[in-house]
């Protein structure tokens, strides 16, 4: 019987050129990590950042646990003539508040002024109903009937919500509806609000989004080239982009279990310390959630940026890299305002487009983010909270996960864009 | 597409650069470089293959610039490069084939010796184990393996240098090319350096070292490149070259206890045209025929009764080898 004559020797697909380059990357990522945990600068630079977060922290718990007082929106709670009774209970009896020797009597005791203040508030059910709104301490039913009416929807005693195109435009109340909300809770919601996107935005997306590339980052290649070994990387059957490449990766393999470990932390305290009834605020992951993928795109983009700085000029590498965060920190406050974000002009900076992540997200898990801003115009609190500054409408287009999905892409694009300018750079340069 | 993620095991090893049979593993056709105004290599065309190749030349002949063309880590200026038939500073494949030892200190002083030459050769598309298993063994093949678990910032000048080689040799390459691993190496790693390229030649790999000193490539090679101010000055064998030089006027300095008496038995011989007293207990003679002068010396020594310490060639050196090249060029 005559064999067949062998073939050419069967090659497992699982040991593609894939299987090796990645060997290769582990390789070069696993060397880059171990390389950073032995040097000083790395371990200074993290535990800097862990103590500036931690000293953020103590601060919001502090400003939680003081929290911001209540106040009687409708002066109710006073006792005008020194009955014993507070104004607004009657008010309810129908007796003259200004009048001492008239009080609701038959055996009705005085209230306590605590009673009345933040005895309205402000019943928003979260839908586009026009009609919203109840009169809590019965003071509207108290009107005479036709003073209940007095926005003129035909429904008595109640807020009518103005809708157009999804977006509420105008809030209109009857007289004595919602009149005293309870304002401390309000506000401690927007200023914890305000926080968590503040804080994503300056403390993860800028500060420590920008430095710790600036610090790790820009000497991916260039360090090893000023200390004179980068030839032992490049010396080996591996393309000078990929070393860039898989250097970045090791990077990332450092940066964003960091950010992670970060965010988890911050997103436990004020899970825990944040208001509301419940234990913990289940429903704020979701922004966090967006911060951590807002920075870690940013810090990979920035990564790009500042090792590619590193490479075309190894001299001035990281003076370029000083002016670039400098220009991000002048963007960053540009895309912080409205006005000034839809001049445009922000869009040419990574710090924009990371925000933008972390604003389409506050509008995905805060749907009623908008109704809040209405709210407190309304209630005249626009200047209490500084809810304003850092919560904008979505950008560019008005779908915030549409904008989620730019947002990603551009930061995407421009990694890309600055890792081909880099191995460009490397592929070039003569290692002397 | 399985991503290797446990690197355990057996990696395929396949070579990126296609061996084309006959092809010299250098070739350099014209090759120059300048440093801006100054010119590191000039027009210099060679090719390599097979056996321990010296290069000689001074500091700043252009041995280092020539290496690190030859490496990839340098673009000629002018003229081409071939490494296994391939640009070296465009395509990595021909790394492959390649180990590389560089004249630079620097290495990863954190690192332990096992950990820095497995690190390195996982970069060559080995797994893990394989690595290391490499690694053990050419540690073992540069003696380094008592110490391959200390840092490398511990190792001794010399052990830095093994171990820089046992990095260059994990792949198993055809070529592997050393800059000036001799400097600053104590006599006993010397020695250890010197067996190891000359082990690496007689297994039949391509070798080409570099170095300042004659005598030191003369233990190494018979097989030479004098490089001289950036050119090419000669190719060959060391042993011609040198027969070349025994008839140029050359000195021999013997230290005796009676200069004048040996002295003058050695002016009637026939090749001696002079001899000097340039210090107490010296004694130079003038030739134009080293090994005829040598063939004589003990005779002549015994015939005049003096006692002689030490026989000294003080032109056997790079420098006087350079002088009657560039003279004989001119």
């Amino acid at each position: 019987m005559i064999q067949p004559a062998p073939g050419p020797p069967k090659r497992n697909l699982a040991e593609t050129v894939w299987t090796r380059l990645d060997r290769k990357a582990t390789a070069i990522a696993e060397f880059t990590m171990r390389q950073y945990r032995k040097r000083r600068s790395t371990w200074v630079v993290g535990i800097v950042g862990i103590l500036l977060i931690t000293l953020v922290m103590l601060f919001y718990i502090e400003a939680m646990a003081e929290g911001i007082p209540s106040q009687d929106q409708d002066d109710d709670s006073y006792d005008s003539d020194g009955d014993g009774f507070p104004d607004g209970q009657e008010f309810l009896h129908g007796t003259r508040e200004w009048d001492a020797q008239d009080f609701p009597g038959g055996g009705v005791t005085p209230d306590d002024p605590s009673d009345w203040v933040d005895e309205d508030g402000i019943d928003y059910d979260g839908t586009m109903n026009p009609n919203q709104g109840h009169d809590d301490d019965g003071d509207c039913w108290a009107l005479d009937p036709f003073d209940r009416d007095r926005n003129g929807d035909g429904i008595p005693c109640n807020v009518l919500y103005v809708w157009e195109n999804g977006t509420l435009i105008d809030i209109i109340k009857d007289r004595n509806v919602d009149e005293d909300p309870d304002d401390g809770e309000f506000l401690n919601e927007a200023v914890h609000r305000s926080f968590l996107l503040g804080f994503g935005k300056f403390g993860y997306l800028f500060v420590l989004g920008i430095f710790i590339p600036l610090f790790l980052a820009t000497g991916l290649i260039r360090d090893e080239h000023e200390a004179g070994t980068l030839h032992y990387l490049v010396g080996k059957p591996i393309a000078r982009a990929e070393v860039l490449m898989y250097r970045l990766l090791g990077f990332i393999g450092l940066a964003w279990p960091y950010f992670l470990m970060l965010i988890f932390f911050s997103a436990l305290v004020t899970g825990f310390f944040g208001p509301g009834d419940s234990i913990y605020r289940f429903s704020d992951l979701g922004i966090w959630f967006g911060v951590f993928i807002a920075s870690a795109l940013t810090v990979l983009a920035y990564a790009a940026i500042f090792a590619t700085f590193g490479i075309v000029t190894p001299k001035y590498g990281v003076l370029l890299a000083l002016l670039f965060a400098f220009w991000e920190f002048v963007m960053m406050f540009l895309s912080m305002f409205a006005a000034t974000r839809d001049m445009g002009l922000a869009t040419l900076s990574v710090s924009f487009w990371g925000s933008e992540i972390i604003n389409s997200t506050a509008w995905l898990v805060w749907s009623d983010h908008a109704d809040m801003t209405q709210q407190a115009e309304m209630l005249g609190w626009v200047g209490d909270v500084a809810l304003w500054q850092v919560w904008l409408s979505p950008f560019p287009t008005t779908y915030p996960i549409v904008n989620l999905f730019i947002s990603i892409i551009v930061l995407l694009l421009l990694t890309g864009l600055f890792v081909l300018v880099g191995q460009r750079a490397f592929k070039k340069r003569e290692i002397e | 597409m399985m991503p290797d993620i446990h690197q355990v095991g057996e990696g395929q090893q396949m070579p990126s650069a296609p061996v084309v049979p006959g092809t010299p593993a250098i070739m350099l056709d014209h090759v120059s470089k300048w440093y801006g105004e100054v010119i590191g290599l000039n027009d210099v065309s060679l090719a390599i293959s097979g056996g321990v190749t010296g290069v000689l030349g001074m500091n700043g002949a252009g041995k280092s610039t020539l290496l690190k063309i030859i490496v990839g880590r340098l673009m000629p200026s002018q003229g081409q490069i071939r490494l296994f038939g391939t640009d070296p500073f465009k395509n990595p494949a021909p790394y492959h084939r390649l180990g590389y030892v560089s004249e630079s200190e620097k290495l990863y002083d954190w690192m332990t010796g096992l950990d820095f030459v497995t690190t390195l050769a996982r970069l060559h598309g080995m797994t893990r184990d394989e690595a290391r298993e490499r690694a053990l063994h050419v540690l073992e093949f540069v003696g380094l393996t008592d110490v391959c678990n200390k840092e490398i910032g511990k190792y001794s000048k010399g052990m830095r240098q093994r171990v820089k080689i046992a990095h260059a040799l994990v792949n198993d390459p055809d070529l592997i090319v050393l800059d000036e691993p001799l400097q600053g190496c104590d006599p006993l790693a010397r020695t250890t350096i010197m067996n190891v390229v000359r082990e690496l030649g007689a297994m039949g790999k391509t070798v080409l070292v570099t170095s300042h000193i004659l005598s030191e490539i003369e233990r190494i090679t018979e097989q030479i490149v004098i490089l001289h101010n950036g050119r090419l000055l000669a190719l060959g064998n060391l042993h011609a070259i040198r027969e070349l030089l025994d008839h140029v006027p050359h000195r021999i300095l013997l230290r005796t206890d009676n200069a004048r008496t040996l002295g003058r038995h050695f002016l009637p011989h026939p090749d001696v045209y002079g001899v000097r007293f340039p210090d107490e207990g010296e004694l130079i003679i003038e030739t134009n025929n080293l090994s005829g002068v040598h063939q004589d010396l003990p005779a002549i020594i015994v015939r005049s009764g003096a006692l002689v310490t030490a026989i000294e060639n003080p032109d056997d050196n790079l420098e006087s080898l350079l002088g009657y090249l560039m003279e004989g060029r001119a």
